[in-house]
């Protein structure tokens, strides 16, 4: 990528390059891999990232104790979450996180509503990364119109503003998480396609897919034994982004009133406290604890995917 | 020259499909597509349906419609609001004049310190006290707007009672208005400044190690110099089209901004709609935020080939 | 080729300078125990494979390595030793004491900068000179490199051609006439006619402003061509050093004849065996798993050895001093 004339300016190739002095041995230094190679090494650099950024070692703690929570918000969590007890409790022994209107208890409804928020921005992101995928291998293994037209796509697809679309959209429909993880997943893969799109312009051109094109491989076989994995690395950490966005549309979404009234996410948490009064009174156990979840979730997503990428970016350099 | 025109055929292309969406949008969705059209709560007799029903349109071929559709837009005429008993683009402009007021100083305070800021800490990344920003900016990045307000008016209004809860002014003076407007107008610039500033942080990171930021070292730049004078350009150019498309998001951002303090603005205008399913409202704002939003995506494009001499050569 | 006097001074003289790198695959051992001497007006060149370190030794002495770089020893210039000033002090001799010539200009150039505005910045900033006067003299120094009209001017780094970019890159490390000039690969990536003729302009100047100058190349017979003195870098250490015409001659390190070998017009004849491992250098000396007359004695390090010059030189003047690093000396 960067040429080795840059040997003192970037540091990050110095040592490849040192350790092959001549011309032609350097050249053998520019690795290319296999797919078993590719992933055990996508792998290796999550694990790398983790060594080398205890940022993200936090992100990840917090992300696995969230994962939990919903799993297992049944035994979590101490009482039912629809159960009523006495209403605008404070937060005291018997209720950690007090209760709201209803009289339910607030930290029983944060664990539970831990599964549809994180549901939520698990399928958006799934599907925004799927669409983007594709999209991105298919413009950038055939170039030309066909690059042509997608990204013309992805370009206006990047000029509609998604939280007003969802909105008009899902004011049409009854409201259901479902359809707001679709919609977002239909409108959050351009950024992804872009990413997958550059990589894949790069590793059409490498030795071993140029060897399969020769063998005589079909193009689909090609895309998803050769392309793809070489290209997981960026989209994990693309994912994860996704992750986050997604959580904090679908917070804003639901803050309007459009989630679903009957399942309990943070964003509808939020929604009750600010429609039902909790924000006017100052019952700030109800309101702050959904929101501080929300802001904390998605930091730990970021910091991971940040962490990654810039490992992703040193990997790039090196290569 | 072509290249002007593939970009604005792009543009045009994008306009055409998002307004082709927004007509195929009530008609497409489950219910009666004349509720769809003039909302829901929307109390007519038998006869006044008939009527009603011929005077849209919707008796008539599809494509006919559409025509129409098209011909409405270019007049400027977004539909009729049954709940509030008076064209949609009216009301649209009363109200968008408040949003735009909260929206552009923060905005442009937004842009400008996020870049300066996160070009700095980009910059001086092993230094503590970037550290310290970064952080802090990334936790206001991953913060929902609306959220952020709650916060705000929490610590503000509640516990410290120094800004006024909600509303855009209670006399109407200038020195009231911005008294309540100074809370929104702060949440929405940190909004805007922590995306500027997590952009353009990673773009420096990246532009850093490049060559010429070595040789202008070499050169006998010190430092700061070398940021301002040769690295923060480079790094701004290829993400100036990056920061015009979160424009979109951070206009959403304003939108909920304006809910939680109860501006009458556009944020409020869709809240309400909302409630009431006043469709065409809905529809009419959605139409404007995004011609909003195309429009600044044209206008980066025009300041990308302006500024970039690559560009303005080819 | 130059008037240098027996007896002069040194401009720059670097003392058992290492350079080692921290990376995931371990301690990358750059350059070991570097040591020589610039004089005034002269040209050393720093010849070696590409990858041998000779680079990071120019950087080094410009304190433009990484963080991840570990930099031992001193590089005295002027009664101070560069290694250790601030980045601050640095700035003030960067450019305006110790100039340098950076390999692959089109990259090295600020793309979005109009290359007299490159030239004249540094005018304006470590001179204060009004924008005006910065501009109009840095279009003479590019006129004097044969870049001539306000059209080139006003042109920018991508509307150039590498070899005019390199002149402007060569501007760029004249303007403050400073008196170290490093010139990393300047040939690099320019056709033989072209790189002959950017290096006379730069010798020319060169010697018009009175500077030094250290020629950082692989291309030996460029070395050979204009420099005075030349040092043989193999694996971070420095082989043989001595009169440029006289290694070329009568070359004393087993691998600076290899490499003389690998010329096309002496035989073209690769160096056997492959190159070692900058992590795990071979002990001793570094050359002894591929040379050709290796005895037991090279599994130890040898230590630089004086020997004698080919009589042209006075006996015991400084500057003729021939070097070799080898057991048989």
């Amino acid at each position: 990528m960067i040429p080795d004339a840059t040997l003192c300016a970037s540091p990050e190739i110095m040592p490849e390059a040192a350790e092959c002095p001549d011309e032609n041995k350097r050249q053998c230094c520019k690795r290319e891999y296999s797919r078993t190679e590719r992933i055990s090494m996508s792998l290796c650099s999550a694990r790398e990232v983790l060594r080398m950024q205890k940022m993200s070692l936090v992100g990840l703690l917090l992300f696995l104790s969230f994962v939990l929570m919903a799993v297992f918000s049944e035994e979590l969590a101490p009482f039912d979450p629809w159960m009523r007890f006495e209403p605008y409790l404070l937060p005291g022994s018997e209720h950690l996180l007090g209760t709201n209107d209803m009289g339910n208890d607030i930290l029983s409804e944060l664990i539970y509503s831990t599964r549809i928020s994180l549901f939520v921005g698990f399928a958006a992101a799934l599907m925004a990364t799927l669409i983007g995928t594709i999209v991105g291998l298919l413009a950038g293994y055939y170039k030309g119109m066909t690059d042509e037209i997608l990204m013309g796509i992805t370009d206006i697809f990047l000029m509609i503003p998604q939280i007003p679309l969802i909105i008009v959209i899902a004011s049409f429909l009854r409201p259901s998480f479902w359809i707001v993880a679709l919609l977002m997943g239909a409108l959050w893969w351009t950024s992804t396609a872009r990413v997958v799109r550059s990589r894949t312009l790069q590793v059409r051109e490498m030795g071993f897919v140029q060897a399969s094109r020769a063998l005589g491989f079909s193009d689909l076989h090609i895309i998803f034994t050769d392309v793809l994995p070489n290209t997981c690395h960026v989209i994990a950490p693309k994912f994860l982004l996704s992750i986050a966005s997604a959580m904090i549309a679908e917070a804003s979404i639901s803050f309007l009133g459009l989630g679903d009234p009957t399942m309990k996410s943070w964003g509808t948490m939020i929604n009750f406290a600010f429609t039902r009064g909790g924000f006017i009174n100052g019952y700030w156990w109800w309101y702050l604890t959904p929101g501080l979840c929300i802001t904390l979730f998605v930091l730990c997503v970021v910091l991971m995917g940040f962490a990654w990428e810039e490992q992703e970016r040193t990997n790039q350099r090196l290569e | 020259m072509s290249l002007t025109a593939k970009r604005a055929s792009r543009y045009i292309i994008a306009l055409v499909i998002i307004f082709t969406l927004n007509f195929v949008i009530p008609r497409a969705m489950p219910g009666d597509p004349l509720t769809n059209l003039l909302g829901e709560d929307v109390i007519l007799t038998d006869s006044s349906v008939i009527e009603l029903r011929s005077e849209m349109g919707l008796d008539r071929p599809l494509f006919e419609q559409y025509l129409d559709y098209w011909h409405g837009i270019l007049h400027l005429d977004l539909g009729y609001s049954f709940h509030r008993h008076s064209p949609v683009a009216e009301i649209i402009f009363a109200r968008m004049k408040w949003t735009l007021l909260l929206a552009v100083p923060s905005l442009l305070t937004g842009g400008i310190l996020g870049t300066i800021l996160g070009a700095l800490a980009g910059w001086r990344s092993a230094n503590s006290c970037q550290k310290a920003s970064t952080a802090f900016f990334l936790a206001i990045y991953c913060t929902p707007p609306y959220f952020l307000c709650l916060l705000a008016l929490y610590l503000f209004s509640f516990k410290l009672d120094i800004f006024p809860l909600k509303g855009f002014y209670d006399t109407g003076s200038a020195a009231d208005i911005a008294l309540h407007l100074f809370l929104p107008v702060l949440v929405m610039t940190l909004f805007s400044l922590s995306r500027n500033y997590m952009i353009m942080r990673g773009s420096v990171l990246q532009e850093k190690s490049s060559l010429y930021a070595a040789f202008a070292r070499a050169k006998g730049l010190y430092d700061a110099e070398i940021l301002f004078r040769h690295v923060f350009k480079n790094a701004l150019l290829p993400i100036i089209t990056l920061l015009a498309m979160d424009f979109g998001f951070i206009l959403s951002g304003a939108l909920f901004v304006e809910i939680v303090f109860s501006m009458n603005g556009m944020g409020n205008l869709i809240y309400d709609a909302l409630l009431s399913r006043d469709y065409p409202v809905l529809q009419g704002s959605f139409l404007i935020i995004t011609l909003m939003v195309v429009s600044a995506n044209l206008l980066a494009d025009i300041l990308y080939s302006r500024l970039d001499p690559r560009v303005r050569w080819h | 080729m130059n008037s240098r006097r027996p007896d002069d001074a040194p401009i720059l003289q670097i003392e058992d300078l290492s350079v080692s790198f921290s990376t995931a695959t371990g301690q990358v051992k750059a350059a070991e125990n570097v040591c020589f001497k610039l004089y005034k007006g002269e040209t050393l060149a720093l010849v070696g494979e590409t990858g041998c370190g000779k680079s990071v030794v120019a950087s080094s002495i410009m304190q433009l390595l990484p963080n991840n770089a570990h930099i031992q020893g001193r590089a005295i210039y002027a009664g101070r030793d560069l290694l250790s000033l601030s980045e601050k002090e640095m700035s003030r001799i960067r450019g305006s004491e110790i100039a340098i010539v950076f390999q692959n200009p089109s990259l090295a150039l600020n793309p979005i900068m109009r290359v007299s505005e490159q030239i004249a910045e540094m005018l304006q900033v470590r001179k204060g000179y009004p924008a005006a006067q910065s501009l109009e003299l840095a279009g003479e120094m590019l006129h004097r490199l044969g870049l001539q009209g306000d059209d080139k001017m006003r042109m920018y780094p991508f509307q150039f051609s590498g070899g005019m970019n390199q002149r402007v890159m060569i501007a760029a490390s004249m303007i403050l006439s400073p008196r170290i000039i490093i010139a990393d690969e300047p040939s690099k990536g320019l056709d033989g006619a072209l790189a002959a003729e950017v290096m006379a302009e730069m010798a020319r100047i060169k010697n018009q402003v009175g500077a030094s100058l250290l020629l950082i190349t692989h291309d030996l017979n460029l070395a050979r061509n204009i420099s005075d003195r030349m040092a043989v870098m193999y694996c971070g250490e420095i082989m043989e050093i001595g009169e440029s015409e006289e290694i070329f001659s009568l070359p004393r390190h087993p691998y600076t004849a290899a490499l003389l070998r690998c010329l096309p017009e002496r035989g073209f004849q690769p160096i056997p065996g492959p190159s070692p491992s900058m992590i795990k250098p071979p002990a001793g000396c570094k050359f002894h798993p591929r040379c050709p007359n290796i005895s037991e004695v090279c599994r130890r390090k040898p230590k630089m050895t004086r020997v004698e010059g080919r009589g042209t030189a006075p006996a015991g003047s400084e500057s003729e001093i021939r070097e070799v690093k080898c057991w048989r000396y």
